[in-house]
């Protein structure tokens, strides 16, 4: 080096790249597994960018008139408090004791060992839903040799099954463009082990379009040279890590849509598991009104979209910092839902997931938060987390003086932001499922 | 006693001289496989099927066609549908799958053979609610039919003639067999006399809705609504136009009406139900690649049967009749185990 210096540039970034080459493109490889992605992530040698977004930045802004409450007073005969908010919802066609769900964690090493099944344990016993990530067969296994342990998502499955209530509830499974070799829905709709589910409505597949954390990319894991080998003839191995340590990124595909793709994927879905409900997760797309609405008029139960601050798993740094739309905007471009919107994206206390719920999400989904709650009390850290959510929902919807996660709207919500943003109409969507 | 399986929610009681589960909703199961084995109606069954393959190959070949043993195994069948699973195959390490339908190959073969048909064998992983239908068996046989140049109407008189032919073929060779089981040449006369009814999806769909039947209009004639139509019926008749999104990706659209596939089920009059799938084939490759996606199909996979595709299959139009339900409907006997020599049927681990 000559000690030449270049001000205002970046030049660390620069220099990192002159020596380690395509590795620096990625959060470092040795943090893989240990470390949840998404946006907010700081990575050992950037800052994190954009937070609090704009979501958290928005207000709840209670009334002082409130008709909904004089309507609850009449119903109770006495003064509403708090506790008589009601939270229980329809998520995608399952009951739910919580406007909540359990967000899939992807394939990545924190998100499928003894964590996972520790939150699925914890969701069942909160009645909330759960969905299943992909790329756990084809990566996994389904059944292990001799058949007397079984893997990951059998594992979740037999977790949630165990502890959860009668009546409420539900397991979701992701199956990915890889995920289809593996058959993965035929192996579980042939299933006996999830007749309990099936019989019971309680069933449901997941198409999965894109993530939050890399719009427009598939999953992505970091591998060590022995499951480089065995992966690769299911996945693409890619060497761009760098020399060190021997790790490569396995690359699933995003798999390709149009709007056409996504209609008869979900209507072959639909055709193919006629007792199982049928959920579409969404990237957050500049499209994603029109890819909502597609979906809910193909007859979807549920619409998950992921914002751009979603994402427990692996991801380049340019896609964790700089691609895809905020969760806001995506609520803002739906505008009112024509079926059950379900939003996920750095949820983990009440007020985020009040004000998703008032700009038109049905439920929300907690996908980091869960994976460090039960990392911090493997048997009931999702619980007490999710008690906290609940209490301060239900603090924030009396106070909007609303009683009915249902009734929540976008009068509940103030921007503290550009005029034309704050008073843009929110745009309506029709359609019904044909 | 016999034991016995819930039949699924919607299915209505039999009718008299009607197939289809008892009076209380049930359907009986097989007992253990060597008392099936020596029991007096599996034998009339077998006496029965060995004639209908007999017929099934004279007019097969009277009108031309060769017949091919299909393939068993391979990198890739017919993704099906329905949820039913392939069964995995590890194929010197290579994860491969036991044939659900041949369908692929059969197009392949085209480029040598212009008429083909297989006796193939299937096997599918059908989800245990099927158990109850009387209609599913895991490992099946198919009359698996092709032809070159086809379009539906020709293939449609190709499966109408070959179920007369075997049909009258098993009335005039073993009639004793067919009435020792209760069956009576009269319910099958109009199909003797070759006439077959014809409705399309869209006209099933509203049937059903008449007769109090929620049945989706994107989706296959559920089981229920099948065991309706087919009871009421006193002839074959052929379902044409299934929308797309309840079928392969090798079932032609149609050009004029996007969204609708030249296709067709026939289904067997007094409640028996399908019989037969068949279609006009996709034979573009860029439109079955599209397809593929349509389905939720991995393109990867489907490499060898692309690559054909991209040199070019001929167009043909095709089906599959199971043979077993074939059987069934001759004889008349409530389940399709009954008419299986060595029944599988879903969800039950059976030797």
């Amino acid at each position: 080096m000559s000690g030449l210096r270049a001000a205002g540039f970046p030049e660390r970034e620069v220099r990192a790249r002159a020596r380690n080459g395509t590795a620096e493109v990625f959060p470092p490889a040795d943090s893989y597994g240990d470390e949840l992605f998404g946006e907010g992530h700081q990575d050992h040698e950037r800052p994190a960018s954009g937070s609090p977004d704009e979501l958290d930045r928005a207000r709840l802004v209670p009334p002082v008139f409130m008709p909904q409450r004089l309507e609850k007073l009449i119903e109770l005969g006495s003064e509403p408090l708090y506790d008589d908010v009601d939270l229980s919802t329809a998520v995608g066609g399952f009951a739910a004791t919580l406007p909540l769900y359990l967000s899939a964690f992807g394939s990545t090493r924190a998100g499928s060992g003894d964590l996972a099944v520790a939150a699925s344990g914890q969701a069942a016993r909160l009645g909330i839903p759960m969905v299943i990530g992909e790329n756990m067969v084809p990566v996994h296994g389904y059944r292990r040799a001799g058949g007397l342990a079984r893997s990951a998502l059998p594992d979740r499955i037999a977790a949630y099954v165990e502890q959860v209530p009668d009546g409420v509830g539900g397991v979701v499974v992701q199956q990915s463009t890889e995920d289809a070799d593996s058959e993965v829905w035929n192996l579980l709709y042939s299933d006996p082990g999830t007749r309990p589910l099936l019989e019971s409505g309680r069933l449901g597949f997941e198409l999965k379009i894109g993530q939050g954390a890399k719009p427009g990319l598939g999953g992505m894991t970091v591998v060590g040279a022995d499951e480089a080998a065995r992966l690769a003839g299911r996945f693409a191995v890619r060497d761009v890590l760098g020399p060190d340590g021997g790790q490569q990124l396995r690359c699933a595909s995003p798999g390709t849509y149009t709007e056409e793709i996504v209609r008869q994927q979900l209507r072959f879905m639909r055709n193919n598991f006629p007792r199982a409900r049928t959920w579409v997760k969404f990237h957050p797309g500049r499209d994603i009104a029109d890819a909502a609405a597609t979906a809910w008029r193909a007859g979807a139960d549920a619409v998950t979209v992921d914002g751009a601050e979603g994402g427990s798993g692996w991801a380049p740094r340019v896609f964790l910092d700089q691609v895809g739309l905020p969760l806001a905007e995506c609520l803002r471009r739906i505008g009112r839902p024509a079926g059950c919107l379900l939003a996920t994206g750095r949820m983990w206390e009440g007020g985020r997931a009040v004000r998703a719920l008032a700009l038109g999400a049905t439920a929300v989904g907690l996908g980091r938060a869960a994976l460090v709650a039960v990392d911090e009390d493997p048997r009931d850290g999702l619980v007490r987390l999710v008690e906290s959510l609940a209490l301060e929902s239900r603090l924030l919807i009396s106070a909007l003086g609303k009683y009915r996660v249902g009734a929540l709207g976008p009068e509940d919500v103030w921007w503290d932001g550009d005029p034309a943003v704050r008073d843009a109409p929110a745009p309506t969507q029709t359609g019904t499922p044909s | 006693m016999q034991q016995t399986v819930t039949a699924e929610a919607g299915t209505a009681a039999a009718q008299d001289g009607t197939a289809g589960p008892n009076t209380d909703g049930t359907v009986p199961m097989p007992p253990p496989l060597g008392e099936h084995l020596a029991s007096p109606a599996l034998r009339s069954a077998m006496l029965v099927q060995q004639e209908t393959l007999w017929a099934a190959r004279e007019f097969l070949r009277s009108r031309g066609f060769t017949e091919l043993l299909p393939p068993l195994v391979g990198p890739v069948t017919d993704p099906g549908g329905r949820g039913a699973k392939a069964l995995d195959v590890d194929y010197y390490g290579e994860p491969y799958k036991l044939m659900t339908s041949a369908i692929l190959y059969k197009q392949a073969s085209l480029r040598g053979f212009g008429k083909l048909f297989y006796i193939a064998p299937n096997v599918r992983v059908e989800p245990p609610e099927t158990a109850g239908t009387g209609r599913h068996l895991v490992e099946f046989h198919q009359i698996d039919v092709e032809m070159a140049g086809a379009d539906r109407d020709t293939i449609q008189e190709i499966a109408a003639g070959l179920l007369t032919h075997v049909v009258a073929h098993v009335w005039r060779t073993v009639p004793e067999e067919l009435t020792a089981l209760g069956r009576d040449r009269a319910d099958f006369a109009a199909l003797l006399a070759g006439d077959f009814g014809t409705v399309t999806h869209a006209g099933a769909v509203e049937r059903l809705a008449e007769l109090g039947h929620a049945q989706s209009p994107d989706a296959e004639i559920d089981w229920a609504g099948e065991a309706v139509l087919s009871r009421q019926a006193d002839r074959p008749f052929f379902i044409n136009d299934y929308p797309k999104g309840s079928r392969g990706f090798y079932d032609r659209e149609d050009h004029e009406r996007p969204g609708v596939l030249r296709n067709f089920d026939l289904i067997a009059h007094g409640g028996y139900g399908e019989l037969v799938s068949g279609s006009e084939r996709e034979s573009d490759y860029a439109t079955i690649v599209t397809r593929m996606r349509e389905s939720g199909e991995n393109p990867a996979k489907y490499r060898w049967y692309l690559d054909l595709a991209r040199e070019g299959i001929p167009a043909s139009a095709g089906f599959g009749m199971g043979l077993q339900r074939l059987v069934r409907f001759l004889t008349g006997l409530d389940a399709l185990w009954q008419v299986s020599a060595y029944p599988k049927l879903p969800g039950v681990v059976a030797p």
